[in-house]
């Protein structure tokens, strides 16, 4: 008797996947099948949950099945699943360390599965995930977990962002981390923070201030993780936006292909997707840029925020951190002072101990020192240590790139407080350009460079220069004293002031020329002009002048001179008079006396580009100036303290090599270029060109034409031969040239 | 022509001597093995089967554990033919006790193996039934995860699971927690006479969804019915058995007090430890509750399903009267 066949659903095998797909075709008539099922799966868990630890593999198999199938149509049977994310929640909850490795990971699989369908909401979802995610000894399941953390705050934050859920999950890390500030488990609060960060979901002061609370943790990872984020997580946010508009879709190319391959709905999708990608694109590109702060600038009270740290971590002597741990918080607290200008006096004494040369990575410190300092900082708190550097790295003995190290750190420091400098010590540094090492020379040359700018009675007469000796008789060079802040206004604003005078002087002239005599301008200007107000609609270049003087009497007097106000200050009244006078003539009465249109204000940016451009062709007299806002926004770096020392240095052969092999092809094994041009071409996916093919062509297919064209009679030959150049001459068969 | 020549050159490779190069190392032989690597353990693909000189017991523990993880039919069937003589031999030996035994075993309720099925519920006869009393709660979940699966006949062959634990300890096959009522939804999920199926799709048309269960499907459909009907009648009888007032005894009320409890878990209805229970996986332990709990739940549904069933006659008919006279006994 022959073998009875099975037929498909007769199988013992329980076809679940079956049922399911039929389920979600048409819920209604496989409620019974799926009450079956749900009725199976309750019975299985309870199997399950009657011994979770000793549960057979086989049982074990069979509830995972089920759990899947479930999860898959619980959103089509609303009322008798109501129970299930219940369970799902309990069983990970309660057995997530003794659960068999797949099940769980197909509990939390479906739960998202769940969140996605809408089943449960993201709140519920994140507040079970979490506390699993801290107290799961498993590595895989947190890294699982940490995914579908971040995709599903991800994706709750994709269409518009979600406060409710965003401030839910910032507390719950806050509340981490300042919890139990001795424990690990506030890292998580730091990997998820920094992520959502970089991803640019979480922008506001929240995310930083739980940063803030790990920077202020026990926890030496906790710790590192908040301390990086402040020093590295915008520059990571930028890159991932660069990033993210890298992968552009070639449309034409795309299209071209679409013409040609066979068309099917799959490629046919692909274009689809392909063409609402660039339409992303394009509306992101359109869309105004969104205005993100730095972290650095959302924390909440720096002074206390940069003086706890420096006492917790630095200052304790119990503190027992690695030195490059310690080096990265000395380096946010540098960051903080100096860009917050905060005063934190008792670090710059802290430093003295570390700047000796044979300190290990003392540039670091060097930078951060140079970092720390502004113009605020008072000059007798830094001067001992300038001397000291100058003592410890500067002196014959000393090896020339610690010597152009520290002369490199001293000018550093300079820039930001130039009063930290006396006479005699400048003067010995600057007589180091007669050094024979080419770094300590640059480095020696760079501080008298500086000082010419900004303070040139310390040096000597012969080191002056022309120009500084000129400023310095003529009384243009002014000497700052400690806490003086330069006036600040609109950069650019008096151009655009000299730029209107000139347009308002051309317009008078052309109406004399129509009028014969010259209208008075203020009545014609107290019109509203609309026009004004809209960048593009208005030639900017003619019509500027119809501005709503706002200016009443008072208005119209020159602005109050600060530095007269000042009563104790009276050196500076003293100095000359002129000077101030003619410093307070120099800011604009523009900004202050009339409103600036959009129009003008387009107007200024190209007038500061048009000036930046002179600067760059040979005006450098406000170097410094950019040095100073450079490193304002980046911070100092260990590599800028030491560039000098490289200067004049030969190169090492690997270096020579290495730079010689950048940007060629790589040469795994011995190979002709034109080899691996060819391998670069097939890898590409390129087609051969015609005459490679015609090399490749099998012997035999070609002997028959050869042996014809030997018989050939020489009148064809001849033919041949002409054909083939009149061809040629007219590019190819196809007639390309013409 | 070609061939031969290479044949040729082949031949005469077998024959060649190797030479030996100053400086290089000799060739290796032909048949040579890589002991060079160390390895932590190794895995014995075959094993042993033959039963010299092992103890009664290991032998016992060999086919117990051979049951469940050997992966042919036969041999989990063999080895359950052996369980069950050694376990029916007079005297019984069974060295690891019933409860072991229980918890091993219980997953092949749902076996693929059609024999493997018929040989457990041999075993499971072959136990004493006191001491499976304890284990009713167990059993009744992988009974009645059989009684739902997916496949027809491990269904019908669970049916004969939950007709030996009725028999040996109906009581506490009805009092157990979640023993009466999700005993009934599995089979009223068997039966498609299902009153919380329509509620949970709350379908508006006027058309309803069509009674095809996973019973009614096969052939087999009338007799499975039938089996079904059977045992749920059995069901019902030991759940509405009318209860016997124990003789009065006079040291029971100081037993009481202070004497252990000969039951396990006597305190099981406090559920002191436990997670809290629902209505479905609550106890009932008493037949005016079950009757309740019945009348508010199930009655309608089991009768309009039984009225059906009459109609159609046969055995299936037969088989519902038996079913209402039960019912009636329960009124």
């Amino acid at each position: 008797m022959p073998k009875r066949k099975v037929a498909a659903l007769e199988k013992v095998e329980a076809d679940l996947v079956n049922l399911q797909y039929k389920i979600r075709r048409d819920p209604k008539s496989y409620a019974q099948e799926f009450y079956d099922q749900w009725l199976a799966y309750d019975a299985q868990r309870q199997i399950f949950v009657s011994s979770p630890a000793t549960a057979s593999s086989d049982d074990v198999k069979k509830f995972h099945d089920l759990v899947d199938l479930v999860a898959h149509v619980a959103d089509l049977y609303p009322d008798l699943t109501a129970s299930y994310p219940d369970h799902l929640k309990e069983l990970l909850n309660r057995h997530h360390a003794t659960l068999d490795k797949e099940l769980r990971e197909k509990i939390v699989g479906s739960l998202t599965l769940l969140r996605r369908k809408d089943v449960i909401d993201s709140t519920s979802l994140l507040t079970t995930l979490f506390p699993i995610l801290i107290s799961t000894p498993s590595k895989t399941l947190r890294s699982l977990l940490y995914t579908k953390i971040i995709s599903d705050l991800r994706e709750s934050n994709s269409k518009s962002t979600n406060h409710r859920l965003n401030r839910t999950i910032q507390t719950v890390l806050h509340n981490l981390v300042t919890s139990d500030r001795t424990s690990t488990k506030g890292m998580w609060a730091t990997r998820i923070t920094r992520e959502l960060w970089r991803r640019q979901i979480w922008t506001d002061a929240k995310p930083c201030d739980v940063m803030k609370e790990a920077c202020l943790s026990d926890n030496e990872k906790v710790v590192v993780g908040g301390v990086r984020f402040f020093l590295g997580g915008d520059k990571a946010r930028e890159e991932m936006e660069d990033d993210s508009s890298d992968d552009e879709v070639d449309m034409k190319k795309l299209k071209h292909q679409s013409g040609i391959n066979k068309k099917t709905k799959k490629r046919q999708k692909a274009l689809g997707k392909a063409v609402e990608k660039v339409k992303k694109q394009e509306r992101k590109k359109n869309a105004p840029h969104p205005l993100n702060f730095s972290a650095l600038h959302l924390i909440h009270d720096p002074q206390g925020f940069a003086e706890k740290l420096f006492q917790k971590h630095l200052q304790n002597t119990k503190n027992r951190f690695s030195l490059e741990n310690k080096l990265q918080i000395l380096q946010l607290v540098t960051r903080l002072v100096g860009l917050h200008k905060l005063t934190i006096i008792s670090l710059y004494s802290w430093f003295a101990r570390y700047l000796t040369p044979k300190q290990p990575s003392v540039t670091s410190f060097l930078a951060s020192l140079a970092q720390g300092t502004h113009n605020l900082v008072p000059p007798d708190a830094i001067e001992p240590l300038i001397v000291k550097i100058a003592n410890e790295f500067v002196s014959e003995a000393a090896a020339s790139e610690v010597a152009a190290a520290g002369i490199n750190a001293i000018r550093e420091v300079a820039i930001r407080q130039p009063l930290c400098m006396n006479e005699t010590l400048l003067q010995d540094l600057v007589l180091y350009q007669r050094s024979k090492d080419k770094g300590v020379v640059m480095a020696a040359k760079g501080l008298q460079s500086l000082y010419r700018e900004v303070y040139p009675e310390l040096l000597q007469k012969k080191y002056r220069g022309k120009e500084a000796t000129m400023g310095l008789k003529s009384g243009e060079t002014k000497q700052w004293k400690f806490g003086e802040e330069e006036v600040g206004g609109i950069e650019g604003i008096e151009l655009l002031e000299k730029y209107k005078e000139e347009q308002k002087e051309k317009k008078m002239a052309e109406r004399v020329g129509e009028d014969g005599e010259p209208k008075d301008d203020d009545e014609e200007d107290d019109g509203f002009h609309s026009d004004e107000w809209e960048i593009g609609s208005s030639d900017s270049d003619d019509s500027s002048t119809g501005w709503i003087n706002v200016s009443d009497s008072e208005d119209d007097e020159p602005a109050p001179k600060r530095t007269k106000t000042d009563p104790e200050a009276p050196e500076l009244v003293d100095e000359d008079k002129e000077n101030a006078e003619a410093e307070a003539n120099r800011i604009s009465k523009l900004a202050t006396t009339t409103i600036l249109t959009p129009a003008d204000l387009l107007k200024l940016q190209e007038l500061r580009r048009e000036a930046n451009i002179d600067k760059a062709m040979g005006n450098t007299s406000k170097r410094k100036k950019e040095l100073i806002a450079r490193h304002i926004d980046e911070g100092v770096t260990a590599d800028d303290i030491e560039l000098p020392a490289q200067l004049g240095k030969k190169s090492t052969k690997e270096e020579r090599v290495a730079l010689a092999k950048d940007g060629k092809p790589g040469r795994e094994e011995h190979k002709s270029t034109q080899a691996i041009r060819k391998s670069k071409k097939e890898a590409e996916g390129k087609s051969t060109t015609n005459k490679e093919k015609s090399r490749k062509k099998n012997f035999l297919m070609t002997i028959g034409k050869a042996r014809a064209k030997n018989k050939r009679s020489l009148v064809d030959t001849k033919k041949a031969l002409k054909a083939h150049i009149a061809r040629s001459k007219s590019g190819g068969r196809r007639a390309n040239g013409t | 022509m070609g061939s031969s020549n290479k044949k040729k050159k082949e031949k005469k490779k077998d024959f060649q001597k190797a030479k030996l190069k100053v400086g290089k190392a000799k060739a290796k032989a032909a048949n040579f093995t890589d002991t060079s690597f160390k390895s932590k353990f190794i895995t014995v693909n075959q094993q042993a089967i033959s039963a010299e000189g092992v103890d009664a017991a290991e032998q016992f523990k060999q086919n117990l554990s051979l049951a469940i993880t050997a992966k042919s039919d036969n041999q989990r069937r063999d080895a359950l033919a052996f369980l069950t003589n050694q376990i029916s031999a007079t005297p019984p030996n069974n060295p690891v006790g019933t409860s072991a035994i229980l918890t091993k075993l219980l997953p092949l309720i749902s076996d693929t193996s059609a024999t493997v099925r018929t040989r457990l519920l041999a075993l499971f006869r072959a136990l004493p039934p006191s001491e499976v009393q304890p284990h009713v709660e167990k059993i009744l979940m992988y009974a009645r995860a059989g009684m739902t699966h997916m496949s027809n006949i491990i269904r019908t062959d669970a049916l004969n699971v939950m007709e030996w634990l009725l028999e040996v300890a109906g009581d506490e096959v009805v009092s157990c927690p979640g023993g009466w009522l999700k005993t009934l939804n599995s089979f009223s999920s068997m039966l498609g006479w299902n009153p919380s199926v329509g509620s949970a799709l709350s379908s508006q048309g006027w058309t309803s969804a069509s009674k095809t269960t996973l019973g009614a499907g096969s052939k087999k459909g009338p007799e499975a019915q039938c089996r079904q009907i059977q045992v749920l009648t059995q069901f019902l009888a030991v759940g509405f058995k009318p209860e016997t007032s124990e003789p009065y005894n006079p040291r029971a009320y100081w037993d009481n007090i202070y004497r252990l409890p000969g039951t396990p878990n006597p305190f099981a209805h406090l559920n002191l430890f436990g997670t809290p229970r629902d209505e479905d996986s609550e106890m009932y332990p008493d037949r005016p509750s079950r009757q309740r709990v019945f009348d508010a739940k199930w009655k309608g549904a089991i009768a309009a399903g039984m009225d059906g069933a009459r109609k159609e006659g046969g055995t299936v008919g037969r088989a519902a009267a038996g079913l209402s006279k039960v019912l009636d006994l329960g009124k």
